[in-house]
């Protein structure tokens, strides 16, 4: 929609709110740094050193990647038939999409607390083993690694199933139409023309399903506790119950710098695998 | 091949229903007479919906989560309509510079933007306050809010303004009655899905709260940890109805084909 006319700064006042919020961010991302790099009024990397230097510190680490890989492929796996099935619903997707976003708008923290009423000891999957017979003492599902990998997971794939959705509905018709009609089975249309076409749908809900993951808080936190840490958990209690806003700050930037190299990885991937489209 | 095998559909319809299922469990759970939450529930009472509505701090909680996603949606929409417009009128240039910083945020753990809005505000010396919490949340929207927004304004024909204009319609007259109308289900997208997302915020907005404020999800939060009282199940439940109506809301009003649409600008 753009006129041909020249900008006046008085106009270019429109731009102004927006550059305010902008600029808050991007201040508070460098007061993130202040606070992490500066000590006693110079640079230090004392705090950097105090997280490195904790064995059990790299084992949050370790933890949070594996376990946010794990939940991105996982969520991308059971996200996928859904996303098939309300592409191929063409009658029904509204109705179906709403099923997809009540659970992806729903609080956080109550669909986590869904989650601690399932897999509690006394909660309804123990209850339920229990009543059949097939366990004599309740499961540990909860406050372990697996709690955190079926939240975060159940979380996620909301976001999965709409982004590979999108991917598939940009797909064109008659692609699909041609490659039957030229013989293809089912299948073999499936993995040489439907799969690589919505690919981009995958690489985006892999990056932002795992950027969720590492720097989620409530999720490792309440099913996690406090024996299991996730970077996310130790930054929530650096900041709530020690009171260290620098070691907090370095411990996100770690956070940050990790998201950042696994992001250029991913990126890395997703070119490979997308190489000779398009 | 319009169709799927009937495997797929039923595996498909399976993982489906998993997505909700821990909310239907809440909502069971609200309805437990008994003093702890269990599933199923060996008595039915409505005791922790009178315990919600009686109890000041849950209705305190909400009117406030309620007020700031209002705050928030308009102040958001209003904010990137004004700069998409003038970046796609005026300074088109700009437009890919403006995306970028943007969208940045979305690339930030959500942990790492808690510690730096923390940072951030108390230097400010507004943590504890609604300022804090509301300067956050549009932080964390913007990216929501610009998006629909860009893609309606784009859509509208530049023909269109110059004829009106030519006929002697002021810009403000343009922008009112030919823009705005076009822009409809951006602009309502933006107020319903950034309200939502303000609404139920919560790995940010933890870190912002003080003894005089609280938002719903984070006072929830709070009581998970604290005591795991039924209540909760019941105020969570009302959350969820606000969520719902909303979305509902949403695809009477502007529908929801923004969340499917591939984004190619």
């Amino acid at each position: 929609m753009n006129t041909g006319e020249k900008p006046t700064l008085a106009k270019g006042l429109m731009l102004l709110p927006a550059l305010i919020v902008l600029g808050l961010f991007f201040t508070s991302v460098i007061m993130l740094f202040s606070n992490a790099f500066v000590d006693r009024g110079g640079f230090s990397l004392k705090y950097f050193e105090q997280i490195l230097a904790r064995p059990d510190y790299h084992v949050v680490f370790y933890r949070t990647v594996i376990t946010s890989i794990i939940v991105a492929l996982l969520a991308v796996l059971l996200a996928y038939p859904i996303a098939l099935l309300l592409w191929r619903s063409e009658k029904h997707r509204n109705m179906l999409l709403i099923v997809v976003l009540v659970p992806w708008l729903v609080s956080l923290v109550v669909r986590t607390y869904g989650w601690i009423i399932l897999l509690g000891p006394k909660g309804f999957v123990n209850a339920f083993l229990g009543w059949v017979g097939v366990i004599d003492t309740p499961l540990k599902l909860m406050f372990n690694d697996t709690g955190i990998i079926i939240g975060l997971t159940h979380v996620l794939i909301p976001f999965a199933v709409i982004s590979i959705l999108a991917s598939l509905l940009s797909i064109e018709e008659n692609l699909e139409e041609a490659s039957r009609v030229l013989g293809a089975g089912r299948w073999q249309t499936f993995k040489t023309i439907v799969f690589p076409l919505s690919l981009p749908g995958v690489f985006t809900s892999l990056m932002v399903i795992y950027l969720a993951c590492v720097g989620a808080i409530v999720t490792p936190l309440l099913l996690g506790g406090i024996t299991e840490k996730f970077v996310g958990s130790q930054i929530y209690q650096e900041v709530m119950a020690t009171f260290n806003m620098s070691k907090a700050a370095a411990w996100s930037i770690c956070l940050l710098s990790l998201s950042f190299v696994s992001l250029v990885i991913l990126k890395f991937i997703e070119r490979r695998a997308l190489r000779g489209q398009e | 091949m319009r169709k799927m095998t009937p495997t797929m559909k039923m595996l498909g319809i399976a993982l489906l229903l998993f997505l909700p299922a821990p909310i239907f469990i809440v909502f069971g759970a609200s309805f437990n007479g008994s003093g702890y939450i269990q599933f199923p529930p060996e008595s039915w009472s409505l005791r922790w919906y009178v315990e919600a509505f009686t109890d000041p701090r849950w209705g305190r909680a909400v009117l406030t989560s309620l007020w700031i996603a209002a705050v928030v949606a308009v102040l958001i929409t209003a904010i990137s309509f004004l700069a998409a417009y003038f970046t796609l009128r005026y300074a088109p240039k700009i437009s890919g510079w403006l995306e970028l910083a943007i969208f940045s945020p979305l690339f930030f753990p959500h942990a790492s933007m808690g510690v730096a809005a923390v940072a951030l505000m108390a230097s400010m010396g507004v943590v504890g306050t609604p300022i804090a919490i509301i300067l956050a949340h549009l932080m964390v929207t913007i990216p929501f809010s610009y998006r629909p927004i860009h893609v309606a304004l784009k859509s509208v024909d530049p023909d269109l303004i110059r004829a009106a204009e030519v006929m002697g319609a002021s810009e403000l007259r343009a922008l009112w009655d030919i823009i705005l109308p076009i822009c409809r289900s951006g602009i309502l997208t933006s107020l319903l899905f950034t309200g939502i997302i303000s609404f139920d915020e919560v790995t940010v907005t933890m870190f912002l709260i003080g003894p005089e404020i609280t938002t719903l999800p984070v006072q929830i939060f709070t009581f998970i940890q604290d005591d795991a009282s039924p209540v909760l199940a019941a105020i969570s439940t009302l959350s969820v109805i606000i969520t719902f109506i909303a979305i509902l809301l949403l695809e009477r009003v502007a529908g929801l084909s923004f969340f499917v649409q591939r984004q190619s600008s």
